[in-house]
Protein backbone atom coordinates (compact mmCIF):
# COMPACT_ATOMS: atom_id res chain seq x y z
CA UNK A 1 0.00 0.00 0.00
CA UNK A 2 1.49 3.29 -1.17
CA UNK A 3 1.71 6.44 1.40
CA UNK A 4 -0.11 9.38 1.60
CA UNK A 5 1.89 12.11 0.85
CA UNK A 6 -0.04 13.23 4.06
CA UNK A 7 1.10 10.68 5.99
CA UNK A 8 4.58 10.74 4.71
CA UNK A 9 5.05 14.03 5.62
CA UNK A 10 3.78 13.84 8.76
CA UNK A 11 6.58 10.67 9.67
CA UNK A 12 9.27 13.10 8.10
CA UNK A 13 8.54 15.79 10.50
CA UNK A 14 8.22 13.33 13.08
CA UNK A 15 11.57 11.98 12.76
CA UNK A 16 13.17 14.92 12.14
CA UNK A 17 11.43 16.27 15.24
CA UNK A 18 13.04 12.93 16.98
CA UNK A 19 16.64 13.59 15.41
CA UNK A 20 16.57 17.41 16.85
CA UNK A 21 15.87 15.64 20.38
CA UNK A 22 18.38 12.98 20.31
CA UNK A 23 20.96 15.57 19.14
CA UNK A 24 19.72 17.71 22.13
CA UNK A 25 19.93 14.87 24.74
CA UNK A 26 23.64 13.96 22.65
CA UNK A 27 24.25 17.94 23.60
CA UNK A 28 23.35 17.69 26.72
CA UNK A 29 25.79 14.76 27.51
CA UNK A 30 28.75 16.63 26.12
CA UNK A 31 27.95 19.48 28.40
CA UNK A 32 28.14 17.18 31.42
CA UNK A 33 31.33 15.66 30.60
CA UNK A 34 33.58 18.13 31.59
CA UNK A 35 31.80 19.32 34.78
CA UNK A 36 31.92 15.59 35.77
CA UNK A 37 35.62 15.25 34.51
CA UNK A 38 36.54 17.79 36.51
CA UNK A 39 34.32 16.87 39.94
CA UNK A 40 36.30 12.75 39.28
CA UNK A 41 39.63 15.06 38.92
CA UNK A 42 39.11 17.43 42.28
CA UNK A 43 37.40 14.65 44.45
CA UNK A 44 41.11 12.45 44.98
CA UNK A 45 42.84 15.39 45.54
CA UNK A 46 40.58 16.86 48.04
CA UNK A 47 40.59 13.23 49.48
CA UNK A 48 44.90 13.53 49.54
CA UNK A 49 45.00 16.60 51.33
CA UNK A 50 42.44 15.41 53.84
CA UNK A 51 44.96 12.35 54.26
CA UNK A 52 48.01 14.87 54.49
CA UNK A 53 46.54 17.04 57.13
CA UNK A 54 45.44 14.26 59.26
CA UNK A 55 49.33 12.23 58.79
CA UNK A 56 51.05 15.84 59.47
CA UNK A 57 49.12 16.90 62.61
CA UNK A 58 49.87 13.58 63.84
CA UNK A 59 53.70 13.81 63.09
CA UNK A 60 53.65 17.29 64.62
CA UNK A 61 51.52 16.34 67.89
CA UNK A 62 53.91 13.14 68.31
CA UNK A 63 56.84 15.44 67.65
CA UNK A 64 55.31 17.83 70.70
CA UNK A 65 54.41 14.97 73.01
CA UNK A 66 57.87 13.67 72.93
CA UNK A 67 59.28 17.39 74.34
CA UNK A 68 56.02 17.47 76.56
CA UNK A 69 56.94 13.97 78.17
CA UNK A 70 60.76 14.70 78.51
CA UNK A 71 59.58 18.18 80.63
CA UNK A 72 57.05 16.87 82.38
CA UNK A 73 59.63 14.10 83.93
CA UNK A 74 62.10 16.70 83.93
CA UNK A 75 59.95 19.01 86.05
CA UNK A 76 59.99 16.20 88.61
CA UNK A 77 63.66 15.96 88.63
CA UNK A 78 63.85 19.78 89.31
CA UNK A 79 61.20 19.06 92.32
CA UNK A 80 63.14 16.63 93.71
CA UNK A 81 66.53 18.15 93.18
CA UNK A 82 64.98 21.20 95.17
CA UNK A 83 63.58 19.33 97.84
CA UNK A 84 67.14 17.81 98.45
CA UNK A 85 68.95 21.38 98.17
CA UNK A 86 66.44 22.42 100.61
CA UNK A 87 67.24 19.23 103.17
CA UNK A 88 71.17 20.00 102.76
CA UNK A 89 70.29 23.77 103.48
CA UNK A 90 68.26 22.54 106.77
CA UNK A 91 70.75 20.76 107.89
CA UNK A 92 74.12 22.74 107.10
CA UNK A 93 75.56 20.61 104.68
CA UNK A 94 76.37 22.86 102.09
CA UNK A 95 79.20 20.87 100.60
CA UNK A 96 77.16 19.11 97.76
CA UNK A 97 75.19 22.00 97.16
CA UNK A 98 76.40 23.29 93.78
CA UNK A 99 76.75 20.32 91.61
CA UNK A 100 73.10 19.90 92.28
CA UNK A 101 72.40 23.03 91.87
CA UNK A 102 74.51 22.87 88.55
CA UNK A 103 72.69 19.69 87.35
CA UNK A 104 69.05 21.32 87.90
CA UNK A 105 70.23 24.50 85.94
CA UNK A 106 71.59 21.92 82.47
CA UNK A 107 67.55 20.41 83.33
CA UNK A 108 66.38 24.02 82.84
CA UNK A 109 68.30 24.42 79.48
CA UNK A 110 67.15 21.40 78.33
CA UNK A 111 63.66 22.40 79.20
CA UNK A 112 63.66 25.86 77.72
CA UNK A 113 65.24 24.56 74.68
CA UNK A 114 62.15 21.63 74.43
CA UNK A 115 59.65 24.68 75.02
CA UNK A 116 61.41 26.51 71.74
CA UNK A 117 61.14 23.12 69.76
CA UNK A 118 57.41 22.49 70.59
CA UNK A 119 56.60 26.05 69.65
CA UNK A 120 58.77 25.02 66.25
CA UNK A 121 56.86 22.20 66.03
CA UNK A 122 53.19 24.61 66.03
CA UNK A 123 54.07 25.95 62.54
CA UNK A 124 52.22 22.69 61.83
CA UNK A 125 49.17 24.92 61.76
CA UNK A 126 50.09 27.46 59.41
CA UNK A 127 50.95 24.52 57.01
CA UNK A 128 47.52 22.62 57.88
CA UNK A 129 45.16 25.05 57.57
CA UNK A 130 46.59 26.04 54.13
CA UNK A 131 46.16 22.18 53.43
CA UNK A 132 42.75 22.56 54.80
CA UNK A 133 42.36 25.58 52.43
CA UNK A 134 43.55 23.80 49.17
CA UNK A 135 40.71 20.79 50.49
CA UNK A 136 37.42 23.59 50.50
CA UNK A 137 39.19 25.45 48.03
CA UNK A 138 38.55 21.91 45.63
CA UNK A 139 35.22 20.96 47.19
CA UNK A 140 33.43 24.35 46.51
CA UNK A 141 34.79 24.07 42.68
CA UNK A 142 33.43 20.63 42.62
CA UNK A 143 29.69 21.91 44.57
CA UNK A 144 30.06 24.49 41.19
CA UNK A 145 30.48 21.54 38.74
CA UNK A 146 27.45 19.91 40.58
CA UNK A 147 25.54 22.90 40.05
CA UNK A 148 26.39 23.19 36.62
CA UNK A 149 25.24 19.79 36.17
CA UNK A 150 21.91 19.82 37.73
CA UNK A 151 21.25 22.73 35.54
CA UNK A 152 21.93 21.00 32.53
CA UNK A 153 19.75 18.50 33.55
CA UNK A 154 17.03 20.47 34.74
CA UNK A 155 16.94 22.04 30.64
CA UNK A 156 18.62 25.40 31.69
CA UNK A 157 21.40 26.72 33.79
CA UNK A 158 18.93 28.48 35.48
CA UNK A 159 17.88 26.64 39.10
CA UNK A 160 15.00 26.37 41.04
CA UNK A 161 14.01 26.23 44.99
CA UNK A 162 15.10 22.23 45.00
CA UNK A 163 18.86 23.39 44.47
CA UNK A 164 20.28 26.88 45.78
CA UNK A 165 23.27 28.36 44.22
CA UNK A 166 26.68 28.00 45.34
CA UNK A 167 27.41 30.67 48.28
CA UNK A 168 28.82 33.61 45.84
CA UNK A 169 30.09 34.91 49.58
CA UNK A 170 32.98 32.58 49.78
CA UNK A 171 35.91 33.56 52.00
CA UNK A 172 39.12 34.07 50.14
CA UNK A 173 41.11 31.62 50.57
CA UNK A 174 44.79 32.34 50.56
CA UNK A 175 47.04 29.01 50.52
CA UNK A 176 49.76 27.18 48.59
CA UNK A 177 48.77 24.06 46.83
CA UNK A 178 52.02 22.03 47.97
CA UNK A 179 52.42 23.40 51.92
CA UNK A 180 53.93 20.15 53.45
CA UNK A 181 55.48 19.87 56.91
CA UNK A 182 58.02 17.40 55.65
CA UNK A 183 58.07 17.68 52.10
CA UNK A 184 60.34 20.37 50.57
CA UNK A 185 60.55 20.29 46.85
CA UNK A 186 63.50 22.38 46.82
CA UNK A 187 66.10 22.37 50.05
CA UNK A 188 67.49 25.16 51.82
CA UNK A 189 71.17 24.80 50.56
CA UNK A 190 69.75 24.77 46.58
CA UNK A 191 67.82 28.18 47.93
CA UNK A 192 71.02 29.53 49.16
CA UNK A 193 72.67 28.51 45.68
CA UNK A 194 70.17 30.13 43.55
CA UNK A 195 70.19 33.62 45.65
CA UNK A 196 73.91 33.37 46.10
CA UNK A 197 74.31 33.08 42.42
CA UNK A 198 72.32 36.60 42.08
CA UNK A 199 74.87 38.35 44.41
CA UNK B 1 71.01 44.62 66.36
CA UNK B 2 69.33 46.47 69.48
CA UNK B 3 68.30 49.12 66.71
CA UNK B 4 66.90 47.04 64.09
CA UNK B 5 63.08 47.27 63.99
CA UNK B 6 61.58 44.09 61.66
CA UNK B 7 57.97 43.63 60.31
CA UNK B 8 57.00 40.34 60.35
CA UNK B 9 54.14 40.02 57.82
CA UNK B 10 52.27 36.55 58.17
CA UNK B 11 48.11 36.15 58.14
CA UNK B 12 48.29 33.31 60.60
CA UNK B 13 48.58 34.72 64.12
CA UNK B 14 50.18 31.21 65.35
CA UNK B 15 52.93 31.86 62.75
CA UNK B 16 53.56 35.33 63.97
CA UNK B 17 53.96 34.62 67.04
CA UNK B 18 56.60 31.59 66.63
CA UNK B 19 58.66 34.16 64.28
CA UNK B 20 58.17 36.98 67.13
CA UNK B 21 59.44 34.46 69.95
CA UNK B 22 62.35 33.61 67.80
CA UNK B 23 63.42 37.30 67.19
CA UNK B 24 63.46 37.83 70.59
CA UNK B 25 65.50 34.37 71.20
CA UNK B 26 67.72 35.47 68.44
CA UNK B 27 68.04 38.65 70.11
CA UNK B 28 65.64 41.22 68.17
CA UNK B 29 63.57 42.34 70.42
CA UNK B 30 62.02 45.22 68.45
CA UNK B 31 58.98 43.67 66.14
CA UNK B 32 55.61 45.04 64.67
CA UNK B 33 53.58 42.75 62.99
CA UNK B 34 51.06 42.90 59.75
CA UNK B 35 48.53 40.34 58.62
CA UNK B 36 49.29 41.27 55.32
CA UNK B 37 50.58 43.07 52.23
CA UNK B 38 48.12 45.96 52.73
CA UNK B 39 48.50 45.90 56.27
CA UNK B 40 52.16 45.55 56.02
CA UNK B 41 52.68 49.04 53.47
CA UNK B 42 50.54 50.97 56.59
CA UNK B 43 52.33 49.59 58.85
CA UNK B 44 55.84 50.94 57.17
CA UNK B 45 54.49 54.04 56.58
CA UNK B 46 54.06 55.03 60.04
CA UNK B 47 56.94 52.51 62.01
CA UNK B 48 60.80 53.03 61.27
CA UNK B 49 61.02 49.12 60.11
CA UNK B 50 64.29 48.63 58.76
CA UNK B 51 64.07 44.66 58.05
CA UNK B 52 61.15 42.93 56.60
CA UNK B 53 60.20 39.06 56.80
CA UNK B 54 57.10 38.52 54.82
CA UNK B 55 54.94 35.09 54.05
CA UNK B 56 53.56 34.45 50.61
CA UNK B 57 50.03 33.27 50.41
CA UNK B 58 48.14 35.70 52.06
CA UNK B 59 44.56 37.35 51.53
CA UNK B 60 44.02 41.01 50.45
CA UNK B 61 47.75 41.41 49.17
CA UNK B 62 50.00 38.83 48.72
CA UNK B 63 53.55 38.64 49.77
CA UNK B 64 54.78 38.36 46.33
CA UNK B 65 53.18 41.62 45.44
CA UNK B 66 53.51 43.42 48.66
CA UNK B 67 57.65 43.14 47.68
CA UNK B 68 57.02 44.58 44.03
CA UNK B 69 55.04 47.16 45.32
CA UNK B 70 57.63 48.19 47.75
CA UNK B 71 60.03 47.79 45.64
CA UNK B 72 58.37 50.32 43.06
CA UNK B 73 58.68 53.05 46.39
CA UNK B 74 61.34 55.29 46.96
CA UNK B 75 61.32 54.85 50.61
CA UNK B 76 61.54 50.97 50.77
CA UNK B 77 62.79 49.69 47.02
CA UNK B 78 66.00 48.75 49.29
CA UNK B 79 64.53 47.65 52.53
CA UNK B 80 66.00 44.20 53.26
CA UNK B 81 63.07 41.76 52.80
CA UNK B 82 63.09 37.70 53.91
CA UNK B 83 60.46 35.85 52.70
CA UNK B 84 59.17 32.60 55.10
CA UNK B 85 56.78 30.53 53.00
CA UNK B 86 55.52 27.36 52.58
CA UNK B 87 56.42 27.56 48.81
CA UNK B 88 59.29 25.74 48.04
CA UNK B 89 59.08 24.81 44.38
CA UNK B 90 62.02 26.15 42.55
CA UNK B 91 59.75 28.64 39.72
CA UNK B 92 58.43 30.15 42.93
CA UNK B 93 61.60 30.74 44.21
CA UNK B 94 62.90 31.78 40.98
CA UNK B 95 60.18 34.27 40.67
CA UNK B 96 60.49 35.58 44.58
CA UNK B 97 64.09 36.31 43.36
CA UNK B 98 63.42 38.45 40.78
CA UNK B 99 60.87 40.86 42.32
CA UNK B 100 63.43 41.39 45.02
CA UNK B 101 63.07 39.26 48.16
CA UNK B 102 66.49 39.01 49.37
CA UNK B 103 66.68 35.81 50.95
CA UNK B 104 63.88 33.10 51.58
CA UNK B 105 63.30 29.95 53.66
CA UNK B 106 60.81 27.26 53.40
CA UNK B 107 58.66 26.49 56.65
CA UNK B 108 59.21 24.93 58.79
CA UNK B 109 61.82 26.60 59.24
CA UNK B 110 64.10 25.88 62.59
CA UNK B 111 65.44 29.18 64.70
CA UNK B 112 68.72 29.06 63.60
CA UNK B 113 68.05 29.14 59.65
CA UNK B 114 65.96 32.24 60.49
CA UNK B 115 68.68 33.91 62.64
CA UNK B 116 71.47 32.72 59.61
CA UNK B 117 69.31 34.21 56.72
CA UNK B 118 68.33 37.49 58.44
CA UNK B 119 72.11 38.19 59.47
CA UNK B 120 73.54 37.04 55.61
CA UNK B 121 70.85 39.97 54.08
CA UNK B 122 72.34 42.21 56.97
CA UNK B 123 75.46 41.43 56.17
CA UNK B 124 74.89 41.90 52.55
Amino acid sequence: MAISEKLYGKMQSEVIALASSINEVVGKFKELHSPLTESREKVPKATEQLDKISEQTEVAASQMLDKVEGITQREDDVIQGLNGIKEKVASGNLTEIVPMIDTLIEKANTTSEDAYIIMDALQFQDITTQQMNHAASLLEDIEERLHSIVGVIQGSKETNDSYSEPNSQRKERAYDPHADYSDKKTTQSDIDSLFAGEK
Amino acid sequence: MADLKILAVDDSPTMRRIIINTLKRAGYTNVVEASDGKDAIAKLKVEDVNFVITDWNMPEMDGLTFVKTIRGMDEYKSIPVLMVTTRSVKDDIVEALKVGVNNYIVKPFTPNTLKDKIEQVLNG
